[in-house]
């Protein structure tokens, strides 16, 4: 018999709420990029122009992925599931708009894709995948789009 | 961070014209905690601590968490595809085609994580848990799926874990003499309720020496400590009244809250400013829509919080509940027998008057030896509760032996078995507690909480040493207990100790030695505060010969 206990020691009910206000994840998460950006420039095939587009698509797919795509908490909470079906980012805050975190996070893909954008120097096949990937990942985060399924994908 | 506020320097409405006495000439010594009484609110000064670590600290914590993250995807990918064996229980062919009947992502971190230290926790013993304790061994042959026992007892474990903070977890013959006649003479078992067939003479008695013992008029006591606070609560507070609840408080105060159906506030942690905030936007406000005031306010906090080890701030508490007109519920599981010179609670260690508090309720799991709940203040309420409480209609009444054991063990406290021997316990528990944190301090661990509190929760804070301490500590014959996220929050991961009044110096010191190797070994000293049992050698301002 395994069991957790989530939410003995504190009040918080979910604990992804509150995880990326926590001291340090905002450095850890631009050290992150970081780190993979470097990772990318050590490939001795890449162009700079190459790599910047890879560093922009790449942190966009995993930042989709993991805010945007996975839906519920890997823990179980004592709320009977209330987030099973929210995104980590429809979670942030209890669902509370324009708080620090989801500031900072809109904030960073738009810093990124305007290093990559200078860095391609303005190229149309760059700027175009590097666009396409930036919407990808702003329009989810818009509050008009909180809990919304389009043609019902990934709703359950 | 430590947790300082500026001197009062005009005095409190309380104590008018009491000067602030905790700096020495303005200045304060480095490293050292402001000291602080309040404006003469509290007898003695009050130091806690919460340091933070450095930055570098968290970020690597993060970074373990998404390292570990990262492969538990991979794992599952493995499992999903065939590659890995999946020991995890799975459907049935047959059903498939079915609605599953759990999410497997709320399982992540248990099998991802969770499964690699498991066998960190719910050791199997063999022994009483006493200051020493005997450990069945066991082993894994496949990374903590399964486990299987050699047959060989590890025996002579320290024991940091448990809740015995009197050291009445013990067997001696002499002193359980009364508990077996008890056991012969009702049985074991009571099998009705309170308000049906199930109150005896014993729980009289037992009634009437809890409410002694706390100075009070009237004590009821329940057979579960979890279930006293759960069914108490919603007979206490209602729709209509406002529940304010510290940020850590325990599950049992929560689910009884949020049965009872009140509102529901929380303030941060033991800080009397948002709560005085709350009390006033409740007392100013009123009820949410409708603006009428709130039929009760009751602040619910506990007296020693058991993962941090911080003691509540009771005498700015009570001051605020009666400049306000709120209730109180002090939740005392932890600190009964514990804390105050004599044992009687953070009531005693604050020198207060338990008049003041409205409700008082405690456990006897911790510092009796027993189990089971009290709850204790005026003789109306205690009689209300007799009559409305679930606990009282519902649930059979404590068993007969487990009564007669806290009797044994509250006489032993208050000393009218004719021996000193509670005296001494709390005395040696008090020194014990005081030794174990001056000594971690000094070495340089980061300690949490208050300093003469007995649960010691030391910080971890990467979830790959909360794995490799327990492991250690095994090893070297010392059993802890360990916490992790989700139970904490992800950056504090701990290792809590519990101070025994049973465990003697050379065992502490061992165990002290043990955690200076760890320490090093494993690099925890994370504690920027020096902090130095000779403070005089750091306060020289020169250093001549002949001064």
């Amino acid at each position: 018999q395994v069991t957790m206990n989530v939410g003995v020691a504190h009040s918080e009910v979910n604990p992804n709420t509150r995880i990326m206000n926590s001291r340090g994840i905002w450095l850890t998460y631009a050290l992150g990029v970081g780190m993979l950006h470097i990772v990318l420039l050590s490939i001795p095939f890449f162009s700079v122009p190459v790599v910047w587009t890879l560093t922009n698509v790449i942190h966009n797919l995993g930042m989709y992925v993991f805010l945007h795509a996975v839906k519920g908490t890997p823990f179980e909470t004592p709320d009977q599931g209330k987030a099973r079906l929210l995104t980590h980012w429809e979670q942030l805050d209890y669902g509370v708009q324009f708080t620090s975190s989801r500031k900072f996070f809109t904030i960073s893909p738009i810093i990124i894709y305007f290093l990559a954008s200078f860095y391609t120097k303005y190229d149309p096949t760059h700027c175009f995948i590097n666009t396409a990937s930036l919407l990808s990942v702003l329009i989810p985060k818009l509050p008009q789009l909180h809990g919304v399924r389009i043609f019902g994908i990934n709703k359950y | 961070m430590a947790h300082t506020s500026a001197p009062v320097r005009n005095g409190h409405p309380l104590h008018p014209g009491k000067n602030d006495v905790g700096l020495r000439n303005g200045f304060s010594k480095n490293g050292q905690h402001l000291h602080h009484t309040k404006g003469g609110l509290y007898k003695r000064p009050f130091t806690e601590s919460f340091e933070q670590a450095p930055l570098y600290v968290a970020v690597l914590t993060y970074m373990g968490f998404g390292v570990v993250t990262l492969f538990g995807y991979f794992r599952d990918f493995l499992r999903a595809w065939g590659f890995e064996k999946c020991n995890l229980a799975q459907e049935r062919e047959e059903q498939k085609d079915f609605v599953p009947l759990y999410q497997d992502f709320e399982n992540f971190y248990t099998r991802n994580l969770y499964m690699r230290v498991r066998d960190n926790w719910n050791r199997p013993i063999c022994s009483l848990p006493g200051p020493q304790f005997d450990l069945m061994e066991r082993v894994s042959d496949d990374y903590n799926w399964t486990f299987r026992h050699t047959g060989k007892v590890i025996d002579g474990v320290i024991n940091m874990g448990s809740y015995n903070y009197l050291g009445f977890a013990e067997n001696d013959p002499t002193f359980l003499t009364s508990v077996e006649e008890s056991n012969e003479k009702y049985g074991s078992g009571v099998c009705s309720t309170r308000q049906e067939m199930g109150n005896l003479d014993i729980h009289e008695e037992l009634e009437k020496l809890v409410a002694t013992f706390l100075g009070v008029e009237s004590a009821m006591t329940f057979g579960m400590g979890f279930a006293t606070n759960a069914m108490n609560i919603p007979a206490l507070v209602g729709k209509g009244c406002l529940i304010l609840s510290d940020e850590l408080n325990h599950t049992s105060l929560v689910l009884g809250a949020r049965l009872s159906g009140s509102t529901i506030r929380v303030f941060k942690h033991n800080n009397m400013q948002s709560l005085e905030k709350l009390l006033r936007d409740a007392v100013v406000h009123g009820q949410p829509r409708s603006h009428r005031p709130w039929k009760k306010i009751l602040i619910i906090v506990e007296g020693i919080y058991s993962m941090e080890g911080s003691i509540v701030r009771l005498p700015e508490i009570i001051a605020l509940k009666k400049k306000y007109k709120a209730y109180l519920y002090l939740d005392e599981a932890h600190s009964i027998g514990a804390v105050g010179p004599t044992g009687r609670g953070v009531v005693e260690f604050f020198e207060l008057d338990p008049r003041d508090i409205d409700v008082l309720m405690g456990t006897f799991t911790k510092s009796f030896g027993s189990s089971g709940g009290y709850i204790a203040g005026k003789k109306e309420l205690v009689d209300f509760l007799r009559l409305h409480s679930h606990s009282a209609v519902y649930a059979t009444s404590m068993s007969p032996p487990v009564a007669e054991q806290i009797l044994r063990s509250m006489k032993c406290i208050m000393g009218l078995d004719g021996t000193t021997i509670g005296i001494q316990r709390v005395r040696r528990l008090a020194e014990n507690t005081r030794y174990f944190r001056q000594r971690l301090n000094e070495m340089g661990f980061i300690i949490y909480g208050h300093e003469e509190s007995p649960v010691v929760p030391l910080l971890l804070f990467m979830p790959g040493k909360v794995g490799a301490f327990a492991r250690e500590m095994l090893k070297r014959k010392i059993g802890v207990v360990v916490v992790g996220f989700p139970a904490t929050p992800i950056t504090e991961a701990r290792a809590r100790f519990c101070v025994s009044a049973a465990h003697t110096t050379p065992m502490l010191d061992k165990v002290l030695n043990a955690l200076d190797e760890l320490g090093d070994h494993l690099v925890l000293k994370y504690s920027r505060h020096t902090r130095s049992s000779r403070p005089e050698l750091y306060d020289e301002t020169s250093f001549e010969m002949d001064d």
